[in-house]
């Protein structure tokens, strides 16, 4: 069975080759798609003799910075022309700081379980990414202290094996932590907080944001560090 | 998407009166421009390793307290600062 250039590419982002960090592909004209790949199997090939491998991941990264960068005159849905504004009301040493994740965290035992799924896996996740995208997302409550081997993180929209490895890439609770102990911020916010990003804008504005600040301001949070993935 | 979610959510939390600070990887940087956050850090990160690499809590640190420092050095919203230094591995 012969497979056109277009139907590779495209299919590492929900398809039949699958890879979250590679699904930038889809989004390349297939000649630049092309150039991609011709790029990092060159930079693969010179890292055998280099042992170097810093310049073969700048260059995925620039890659994705072209992927996902929008057409020139293609039309925007989310674009907003006032910047809101907060002024903090205390020093960041004696600010109680929030975190906020759409990593897709949880502990053991309090599974969001999707569509009344018991433990949904990430494969699974992954194939039901149109349904998040078209539901309410589901914040979960994180205890601060929580034990690094209770903690779980599934996500259908991104390439979850570093945040298996160390939930620090994409929920940075151990540096928060860091941060207070040596003084440069007053407390880290308990519980800290993550979802699922990939979901409904209209639903998550509507139905979920309005509540999740109440929340914030009953923990008594004085500034919030966003962490999108 | 998630990038957009959380934009929402920068948005709505700063208009409460919370201020805010998000950390986006480059690719994403149009949608914290586009959407106009608050306070923006850029890591020259892959995708979905917004923080920074695997065991690496210096890193991690690093761009924790880049990222809380815009709290206290940004002066409008829509600010964005690029966060120096490349995601090295290993």
């Amino acid at each position: 069975m012969s497979e056109s250039l277009e139907e590779f590419k495209d299919s590492f982002s929900y398809g039949s080759r699958n890879d979250l960090s590679f699904k930038f592909l889809k989004r390349l004209a297939p000649d630049r798609a092309a150039e991609a790949i011709r790029q990092i199997l060159e930079a693969v090939g010179t890292s055998f003799d280099t042992g170097e491998v810093d310049e073969l991941h700048d260059l995925v990264i620039r890659w994705q910075v072209a992927a996902y960068a929008p057409e020139a005159g293609s039309p925007r849905k989310y674009v907003y022309h006032d910047a809101p504004w907060a002024l903090p009301t205390k020093p960041l040493e004696a600010s109680r700081v929030g975190l906020m994740a759409s990593s897709g965290h949880f502990v053991a035992g309090d599974d969001p379980e999707p569509f009344g799924v018991e433990d949904m896996t990430q494969l699974e996740a992954v194939d039901r990414i149109g349904e998040f995208l078209r539901e309410t997302p589901v914040l979960s409550k994180i205890p601060r202290d929580f034990d690094p081997a209770d903690l779980r993180v599934r996500h259908g929209g991104y390439d979850i094996r570093s945040a298996v490895k160390d939930f620090n890439v994409t929920f940075p609770r151990d540096a928060l932590l860091a941060a207070q102990a040596v003084g440069h911020i007053g407390a880290v916010a308990d519980p800290l907080y993550s979802f699922p990003g990939a979901a409904s804008q209209g639903r998550l504005r509507k139905h979920a944001l309005p509540g999740w600040i109440e929340m914030l301001h009953e923990a008594a949070i004085d500034v919030l560090l966003l962490v999108p993935v | 998407m998630c990038h957009v979610s959380v934009g929402h959510v920068a948005r709505g939390v700063e208009e409460s009166g919370i201020p805010t600070v998000a950390v986006y990887v480059a690719a994403f940087r149009f949608v914290a421009e586009e959407m106009s956050l608050p306070r923006t850090l850029i890591t020259h990160h892959p995708f979905g390793r917004p923080i920074g690499p695997v065991g690496q809590p210096a890193r991690h640190l690093e761009v924790v307290l880049a990222a809380l420092g815009l709290l206290e050095a940004a002066e409008r919203g829509g600010t964005v600062v690029e966060m120096p230094g490349r995601f090295a591995a290993g």
